[in-house]
This record gives C-alpha cells, sequence and structure tokens, in this order.
C-alpha cells in the first residue's frame, strides 16, 4: 500500500482544452479519496492520469515514493473498475479474476486461493464459471471490484463503479464498498458525480470544477464549511439556498437584511468568520441550508423567525421539503450558474417557471408537520450557521482558505 | 409473411374506407415483393440445379433435350473429372492456397485494422485511406505489373506467389471492414486488460481478437469466397507450363477449352458441382455470421 500524490498536474488536451489544471492532491495512505464534481470537471481525467491510461501534460504522479508520469499502467501496480465494469466478455468470472495474476505469471495454486478469497468475499462462489453476458448488473459489478482486488495493489481506482446500477441496488454497494475498504485498508481513489456517494464513501472528498481544485476535505467540514459558492451549492441535497443581502447594524447587534426579511447574525459567526465585519453596509451573498430550517412550533425559541407562504411541499416520508419564494432576483454568480447548468444536464430539477424577480428557496422540516401548498408556514432559522460569500469572488467570507 | 398490424380501435372508428385502402396497399406491396423475391430465387436455384443435373447427363442430352432430366444417375462424369482432368488435384491446390492466403488476409488484416482504429498516430489515416482506396482499383489495372513483379520476384508460377497476391488483394476491404468493426468495440475493454498487465500485443490476441469474434468470422466467410472463386489471377499467375500446380477455376476452364467441340460437358458441370458444394456448405453453415457481421459495422 501506499499513498499518491499530485502535484501540479496538468492536461491539456490536442486543440488547447484544459481538463486538469495544476492539480495539487496528497492522497494518505489507506485514504478512501473521493474526487467529485459536475460532468467535465476533469476528476476521471485526472484518475485515468494515475492510472496511466492518459499522459500527463504537466507536473508529477507518485505513488508510494515512485515518480509514475511515464510507466506503463501495468507497472504502476494500482487496479481499476471502470464505469461499464468492462469484464472480458469470453471468459468466466473465474478467467476474468485470475487474468492479471497469470500474466504477471504467478504460481496456479496462488491464483487459485486469491480468486477463492475474492469470490468468496464478494459472494460470487456459485458464479465463477460463469460468463459475464450470464450475470446481473450487480454480479458484474462485483465481478469487477474482485478483478480489483485479487491483484491486491497498492491503490485501487474506481470511476463511476456504482452509476450503471439501479437506485436501490446502489446504496447497497455503497455499503459493502465502505465495508470493504474498511477491510482491506487499500488506498483508494473513487470518481463520482454523485455527491452523496463522496459523502458517504470519503474519508476526504476533493470538489473539482473546470479542471480546479475547488477544496478538499473531510465531507462534514465539506458540508459545514464550503469554501465558495460552488462547493456551497454543490454539496448537500437539496442544495442551499442563496440571496442577495445586507449586512445592517441595528439596535439588537448585527443583522442580514435580504428579500424584505432581517436574520440577527450572532456574535459568534463574526468571531469564527474574521473579515466579516469588514462587509458592514456592503453587499454579499447569504447562504442557509436547507437543514437550518425547522418549524416555529417545534420548540427552538431561540432561533430567528421567518414567515414564508409553501408553494410546493414534496414529501419524503421522514421529512418534507418545503417550497417557497423569496422577493429577490436568484443570485447571479458564475458558480451558481456552473451549478444550474450542470443540474439541467441531468434531469430537470428545478422545473417552476419562476418570475424574474423571485427565487426559489427550500426549507427541509419534521415530517410531523402539516403543511401543505399554499399554506402560510412560520419557519425558524439556526441562525449559527448562516453562510456569507463575497458577492464578487464567491468565496466564503471568513474562510481558513480565503484569508 | 406479412403481418397486418391491428388496426386501433379508434382508427376503426374514424372510417373503414381508409382502413381498408391501406389494407390493400400492404398487400400489394408485399405481393409484389413476393413476386421479385420469388424471381430472384429462381434466378439463383435453377442454374445451380441445372448445373447439378447436367453433370449426371451425356453429351447428347445436354445438347439434344436440355429440359428433360437425365436418363440415368451415374456418377461416372465425377470420375472422369476427378482422374483424367485432374480436378482432386486442383482441389487441393485450391485448398491449400485460400487456407495459406486467407489465414494470412486475417492475421494482417486484423492487426492493421485494430491499429488503425485504435491509435493515434501521425499518419494514421493517410495509411488508412491507401489502404481502403486499394478497393477502387480494378485488379485488371494491375495485371500486367502484377506479372511483372511476382515474376521479378522468382515466385511466378508457385503458390506462395499466388498467396501473397491474395493477401494483397483482399487486405483493402478487410481493413476497411474490420477497423469499422473494432470501433464499436468498447475502449474500456483493453484499458482494463493494459492495467492487469497486458501488453499491446497481448490485449489484441488475448482480449480484442475474441470480442471481434463475429466480424473476423463474416470477413473470413467472405475471402474464403472470394478467394476461392479468384480465376483472373492464377490465370495469369499460374501459367500453362506448370500444369500440376494449377487452381481449380483453372482447371475446370481447361475441360471446355482443351478439346474443343469435343469437349465433355457433362464432367465439367460434375467439377463445377464439385466446386460449389464446398463453398455452399460453407455458406448455409455460417450464414447466420455473414448476416450479423454484414450489418455489425454499420449499425453502432
Amino acid at each position: 500500500m501506499a499513498g499518491i500524490k499530485l502535484e501540479n498536474v496538468d492536461k491539456i488536451y490536442a486543440g488547447g482544452t484544459k481538463a486538469v489544471n495544476g492539480l495539487n492532491l496528497d492522497i494518505r495512505d489507506g485514504e478512501f479519496m473521493v474526487l467529485v464534481g459536475p460532468s467535465g470537471c476533469g476528476k476521471s481525467t485526472a484518475l485515468r492520469m494515475i492510472a496511466g491510461l492518459e499522459d500527463i501534460s504537466g507536473g508529477t504522479i507518485s505513488i508510494g515514493d515512485r515518480v509514475v508520469n511515464d510507466l506503463p499502467p501495468k507497472d504502476r501496480d494500482i487496479a481499476m473498475v471502470f464505469q461499464n465494469y468492462a469484464l472480458y466478455p469470453h471468459m468466466t468470472v473465474e478467467e476474468n479474476l485470475a487474468f492479471g495474476l497469470k500474466l504477471r505469471k504467478m504460481p496456479k495454486a496462488e491464483i487459485q486461493k486469491r480468486v477463492l478469497e475474492a469470490a468468496r468475499m464478494l459472494g460470487l462462489e456459485q458464479y465463477l464459471k460463469r460468463k459475464p453476458a450470464a450475470l446481473s448488473g450487480g454480479q458484474r459489478q462485483r465481478v469487477a471490484m474482485g478483478r480489483a482486488i485479487v491483484r491486491e495493489p497498492q491503490a485501487f481506482l474506481m470511476d463511476e463503479p456504482l452509476s450503471n446500477l439501479d437506485a436501490k441496488l446502489r446504496v447497497s454497494m455503497r455499503a459493502s464498498l465502505n465495508q470493504l475498504h474498511e477491510r482491506l485498508g487499500v488506498t483508494t481513489v473513487y470518481v463520482t458525480h454523485d455527491q452523496i456517494e463522496a459523502m458517504t464513501l470519503g474519508d476526504r472528498v476533493c470538489v473539482l470544477r473546470d479542471g480546479l481544485l475547488q477544496q478538499v476535505d473531510t465531507p462534514q467540514n465539506l458540508f459545514d464549511s464550503p469554501v465558495n459558492l460552488f462547493v456551497a451549492g454543490f454539496m448537500g441535497s437539496p442544495a442551499m439556498n442563496f440571496a442577495n443581502a445586507e449586512l445592517v447594524r441595528g439596535d439588537g447587534g448585527a443583522s442580514v437584511a435580504f428579500a424584505g426579511y432581517k436574520l440577527p447574525v450572532p456574535e459568534k459567526i463574526f468571531a469564527d468568520k474574521p473579515g466579516l465585519d469588514g462587509y458592514f453596509g456592503k453587499p454579499l451573498i447569504l447562504g442557509v441550508r436547507p437543514s437550518d430550517f425547522d418549524e416555529a412550533s417545534n420548540g427552538n425559541g431561540d432561533w430567528a423567525r421567518m414567515s414564508v407562504k409553501a408553494e410546493v411541499t414534496e414529501e419524503l416520508g421522514s421529512e418534507i421539503n418545503v417550497i417557497f419564494m423569496i422577493d429577490s432576483p436568484p443570485v447571479e454568480h458564475k458558480d451558481t450558474a456552473a451549478l444550474a447548468q450542470d443540474a439541467g444536464e441531468e434531469e430537470d430539477v428545478t422545473a417552476l417557471p419562476l418570475a424574474g424577480d423571485k427565487s426559489m428557496w427550500t426549507a427541509r422540516v419534521n415530517a410531523r408537520s402539516h403543511v401543505r401548498p399554499g399554506d402560510s408556514v412560520e419557519l425558524a432559522v439556526d441562525t449559527n450557521n448562516l453562510h456569507f460569500f463575497d458577492k464578487e469572488s464567491g468565496l466564503a467570507i471568513g474562510h481558513p482558505a480565503n484569508r | 409473411m406479412t403481418s397486418i398490424p391491428e388496426p386501433l380501435p379508434g382508427a376503426r372508428r374514424a372510417g373503414v374506407p381508409a382502413d381498408a385502402r391501406r389494407r390493400r396497399e400492404f398487400s400489394v406491396f408485399s405481393g409484389l415483393s413476393h413476386v421479385a423475391l420469388a424471381i430472384w430465387a429462381l434466378m439463383v436455384i435453377v442454374p445451380i440445379l441445372w448445373t447439378f443435373l447436367s453433370s449426371f447427363k451425356t453429351n447428347t442430352e445436354i445438347f439434344g433435350d436440355p429440359l428433360t432430366m437425365p436418363a440415368d444417375y451415374s456418377f461416372a462424369a465425377f470420375g472422369r473429372a476427378w482422374d483424367k482432368a485432374h480436378i482432386g488435384t486442383y482441389m487441393i491446390n485450391s485448398v491449400i492456397v485460400v487456407f495459406f492466403s486467407t489465414a494470412g488476409t486475417m492475421l494482417f488484416g486484423s492487426m492493421a485494422a485494430y491499429v488503425l482504429a485504435r491509435y493515434k498516430f501521425f499518419g494514421n489515416r493517410f495509411i488508412y485511406f491507401a489502404f481502403v482506396s486499394g478497393m477502387a482499383f480494378p485488379v485488371f489495372l494491375a495485371l500486367v505489373p502484377l506479372f511483372f513483379v511476382v515474376k521479378n520476384l522468382g515466385l511466378l508460377g508457385t503458390h506462395t506467389g499466388v498467396i501473397l497476391v491474395y493477401i494483397a488483394y483482399s487486405l483493402p476491404f478487410t481493413i476497411f471492414f474490420l477497423a469499422a468493426f473494432f470501433k464499436t468495440l468498447p475502449t474500456s475493454v483493453a484499458e482494463a486488460a493494459f492495467i492487469d498487465g497486458c501488453s499491446h500485443t497481448r490485449t489484441f490476441f488475448s482480449i480484442m481478437v475474441p470480442m471481434a469474434k463475429p466480424g473476423l468470422i463474416s470477413i473470413t466467410i467472405f475471402n474464403v469466397l472470394g478467394q476461392w472463386n479468384q480465376y483472373l489471377l492464377p490465370i495469369v499467375l499460374l501459367p500453362g507450363n506448370v500444369e500440376d500446380k494449377w487452381l481449380l477455376t483453372q482447371g475446370i476452364a481447361n475441360i471446355s477449352t482443351s478439346a474443343g467441340y469435343q469437349a465433355d460437358w457433362a464432367s465439367l458441370f460434375a467439377a463445377l458441382t464439385m466446386a460449389i458444394l464446398p463453398v455452399l456448405i460453407i455458406y448455409i453453415i455460417f450464414q447466420r455470421q455473414i448476416q450479423a457481421g454484414l450489418t455489425a459495422g454499420a449499425v453502432k
């Protein structure tokens, strides 16, 4: 096992497109690192460069202590799991698993032992004599995992391995992947565009956008203190609510005013976010997580209040997403534009036709609530978790990385 | 084999005449196509049957009353063709030549097609188009230079010469077809093989070739058929002084030309039958693969 280190790695395609731009990433030994970002952000390219399937245009990549820039894939001692599994269709499961070992001239008994061990671990024993065509999607996925496991490589590279599975299977495979990593402890680099996969699997998550590294941190830190508007909007579902706002000083202390609402800003936030006090009277962007809302009747006395009219409610069983309008035009920033574009590509999330001067906010409330579309609701906001972003740069104000 | 779609309940209410008209159009169209197909089938089957039947007739029967059935079904003509006209030798020659030339064509063709389809390098397109433009060359055009090239190589009148020319002559279509086929195969399987530890050569032979089997089979059959029936090239490359090296097609033609008006037409037909049968059998066995292969390159 070994760590993987990327230093100033560039990838420039013929034609001048920069897919990866000066990427620095230090993946520790045994760590589960998730690369996440919208499509076209360079995450797969970065993974393929680590694997050796793409040339590196600049910088160095090292696995363990070896610089692997010019090594072919087979000499890098890595194993890769592909999105479409890439099993050898003319070989049985057993031969698929054994192929990599045979090429390495391993003794037959050892191959047999490792194949059986991996098959047992993945529950593939009864399928060993079958060909991939006779397996279900989930079974093929496990064979692809098995092919990586038997090699006992320095690192696993996974390129969206779960994205071809149906939703339910994906959740259970996610859990078994977690277990597997726990058990084998092999350094893993995992590429996905699904932020839930990123949050649940990663020891650390690396958010990429347009080939540029945005932030690397533990999932919780990414969620709690995103470095800029893009990360804030990308991580978390439903996405963070944004509004153009202004910091004002009043009698009872500081507060933030937006769309006719006024929320008090606790002193603690100013202490946590140095530099925020310089924004009084200046426009900035306010961010509120849907999960920082609750119904006012739920006994959260010290939280600030917001009266809204529920336009749509999404009942998810354990909670309800209340969608409401605020009287403020949607925040226009290159970061949020990139997010909207990405969401539009995959599925139409915001299908509501919006009037130009309104923007849509989401609040997540307890399922015991009886909010129905059209109702007026009194919401409580946890003001300790307000996020503030610079209107020009989109950077989180007072974030350690931006100081 | 026509299926007339069940009209929707709504359509029926919309008006019976329209429905009936559509049905009539269907039957007229399918009727005409059946007539066309029947004519085509006759055009293919009748000459073959005629050839088969004629091999059992005598010269008198063939010229006297061509439409009657043979008087008795004896294999005498087959024996004469086999012994006197040396069809046996020629057939073995043909088998040897076609075996080696097809094997060579497939080996070199698939390797070239794979590289041209999968690897980016300077001149890739140029080489590809150079190969493919070979398809536009009629073989007649190259006949005289080809004769001298083979002669200067000292391969005139040898099977090696014929085999090499056959390979060169079959490569353009083979590469054109297989390059399109290799392009449709997923790249990630080859990448998985690289990561598993395969060299490029190993990836090609142990992963890509098995995956390309349907395409390889159909183009192999195509080449076997084409090379088996080749007449023009052997007649130039295996001249009269090496009669023992002749191929089947030359042998058959020789039956009709050698004796002038006294030709043994029955054994000519017998020889033809013997030449047709192996090809027919191959075609019948592999017709499914040929169909699959023909559409494989076109529809991604």
